[in-house]
């Protein structure tokens, strides 16, 4: 069983309100890049190097779709992302230093979607 | 026409996602370029719907594909952090080729400041005639002495002779010369016309003189004069200068280090018979004729002339090295040595073995097998040039010391040099071509015959331990590699180096 390797312990630190507002995008349920520039109203010059930069201190993990599926909707597969435990726990001491990261990009908006 | 124009905005949007494409590291490109592809055709989907074309969304495409490369340059820098730490690491491939290069282009360089070297390569350009020697007198004891007269030479010629075909004659005197810069004393060198002939030495600017149809002496200005005096200037060539009392003409420059006779020389007048015969003792040159050769068996040779008076003089001949030995046949002579030399100092076998069946892969052993060239590939010119800038660092002219001092260190280096490649070689991981670190003394000296004992060293990258036997026995005589797998991973799971496939 691959371990998830642990989290730089810098990266918790120094995340920035942009990575921050990334993470919580991901957390709410906005998996692929071109939904959390939607999102988070960010241009893809600086949502899709953030994202390559919290993979790299393994806060994220991507995952590419299964073509079955983008061939049953007739569209290429997209790459999804998600958390790792080291990326929740990171957001979760992110949410204490941003408060309002919250309301910017609530949860429940997620499920609407 | 909409149709076709949105096309056109697609092609050029995948044209600039290609473009992006080229920033990102070639290993992760064919992913990257799979994930914008895929985002733009949701993009497009979104922003732009089929059959409407709208500048304002493509405008929001063209944006959207523009930060394609800031996202291909995030890559590529997260690229170079990663192969940063390895390539810097002690003991990583391009570093040693690194130090090695930067010793061969410092002493390179070195060596086209130092002005001996230059003066040295010169010298061994060019070989007077064979068979000739220089003949003085027997009383005379030093080579340097100048004993014949001319007087005594005109007989000689004038009587039948065996060994010689020619003779060429030249007295050294110090003469005031009369220059636009002013009126230095020069030793000019008074000669028979025949001799650089004879001794077989091209003349600098010897053509563009030639027009020039005096009846002035010739005079030969000599390397170091013609820089220092003239700065080079080949326009001197044909001009008229004043040495002593008479006149003569430029008629060109000796080559630069090839005059081997004896006499320090800024000048050679270049006279006719009848003056030189009013001149001092000087030196002989005679051509060997093939009786005259067979006569040598040595490089010295003692002369018997009987004169009209049928007094016999006693003289003696010396032979003249007709080529020098130059800084390329010492570094050829001292590497041939240095190979010959190298089995005593150490083992020059390569064949290695390993604990289980596994071998690196036929690219990784090229790659092994090329640093390994590429290593004597430097070393071969370092030991050219660096022997070279010692020899001549600040060495008097005419000083035989440069060349026993090349010898001696081309050989050293060659031959260390040699050693050190051949013991890091082996001390290189096969598969990252890294030095293997950590040693750990491992077993008893003492129980050498009854249990393993020797040196381990391990490979940071995790892929290879080397046992290497502190005593060679018929049952572990050489060093062995082995192989890491996955088991060893959790060792290095904190190393910066990343961990090539095997």
């Amino acid at each position: 069983m691959a371990r998830e390797p642990k989290p730089d312990a810098r990266s918790e630190a120094r995340l920035s309100h942009t990575s921050a507002m990334i993470l919580q995008a991901i957390n709410a349920g906005f998996v692929y890049g071109f939904s959390i520039m939607e999102m988070t109203g960010l241009p893809s010059g600086t949502v899709y190097p953030a994202m390559r930069r919290l993979e790299r201190d393994a806060l994220i993990r991507s995952q590419w779709e299964r073509q079955s599926i983008a061939d049953a909707e007739q569209r290429p597969p997209r790459k999804y992302y998600r958390l790792t435990a080291a990326g929740r726990a990171t957001l979760d001491s992110s949410r204490r230093r941003y408060p309002l990261l919250e309301r910017l990009i609530p949860s429940e908006e997620a499920k609407s979607v | 026409m909409m149709p076709r124009l949105g096309f056109a905005f697609h092609a050029f949007h995948l044209g600039l996602l290609r473009a992006a494409s080229l920033l990102a590291p070639r290993p992760e490109r064919a992913e990257w370029w799979r994930e914008w592809r895929s985002e733009l055709w949701h993009v497009r989907r979104q922003c732009a719907p089929a059959r409407i074309v709208s500048l304002q969304a493509e405008r929001e495409v063209t944006a959207f594909c523009l930060g394609a490369f800031r996202d291909a340059l995030c890559l590529r820098r997260q690229a170079v952090k990663r192969e940063a730490p390895a390539a810097a690491s002690p003991g990583a491939p391009a570093q040693c080729l690194l130090w090695m290069a930067l010793l061969l282009a410092a002493s390179f360089a070195l060596s086209l400041l130092i002005p001996g070297v230059r003066t040295a390569g010169e010298a061994s350009r060019y070989q007077v005639n064979p068979n000739l020697i220089l003949i003085q007198h027997a009383l005379s004891d030093q080579q340097s002495r100048a004993s014949v007269s001319f007087a005594e030479l005109n007989k000689w010629r004038l009587s039948p002779q065996r060994s010689f075909d020619q003779f060429a004659f030249y007295s050294i005197v110090r003469e005031k010369i009369v220059t636009e810069a002013g009126d230095p004393q020069w030793a000019v060198a008074h000669a028979s016309t025949n001799l650089f002939s004879v001794l077989g030495l091209p003349l600098r600017l010897a053509e563009s003189s030639a027009r020039n149809d005096s009846n002035l002496p010739a005079a030969i200005l000599g390397c170091t004069t013609f820089e220092r005096e003239f700065e080079g200037n080949p326009r001197i060539a044909g001009t008229v200068l004043r040495i002593g009392r008479q006149f003569a003409r430029i008629a060109g420059v000796a080559p630069c280090g090839a005059w081997r006779l004896p006499g320090k020389i800024d000048a050679w007048l270049l006279e006719p018979d009848s003056e030189l015969a009013k001149g001092a003792a000087g030196y002989v040159v005679g051509h060997l004729t093939g009786f005259g050769q067979s006569e040598m068996f040595g490089p010295s040779v003692p002369i018997t002339a009987y004169e009209s008076s049928d007094v016999p003089s006693d003289l003696f001949g010396i032979a003249i090295e007709s080529h020098v030995r130059g800084p390329m046949d010492l570094y050829l002579f001292a590497l041939l040595l240095a190979f010959l030399c190298l089995p005593a100092v150490t083992s020059v076998s390569m064949s290695e073995y390993s604990f289980n069946s596994h071998k690196p892969s036929w690219p990784r052993r090229l790659g092994r097998a090329s640093f390994l060239c590429a290593k004597i590939a430097l070393l071969v010119p370092i030991v050219y040039y660096v022997p070279l800038d010692v020899a001549w660092w600040r060495v008097p002219p005419n000083s035989f010391a440069p060349q026993y001092i090349q010898l001696i260190a081309s050989f050293l280096i060659c031959l260390f040099g040699m050693r050190w490649i051949l013991l890091d070689q082996r001390q290189r991981c096969p598969v990252c071509l890294r030095r293997v670190t950590h040693p750990a003394q491992v077993g008893h000296a003492s129980r050498t015959f009854l249990s393993w004992n020797g040196t381990e060293l391990i490979c940071m990258g995790g892929h290879t331990l080397l046992h290497v036997p502190g005593l060679p026995t018929s049952w572990f005589g050489t060093q062995r590699w082995l192989y890491l797998d996955a088991s060893w991973d959790f060792l290095f799971a904190g190393s910066s180096v990343q961990k090539a496939p095997l």
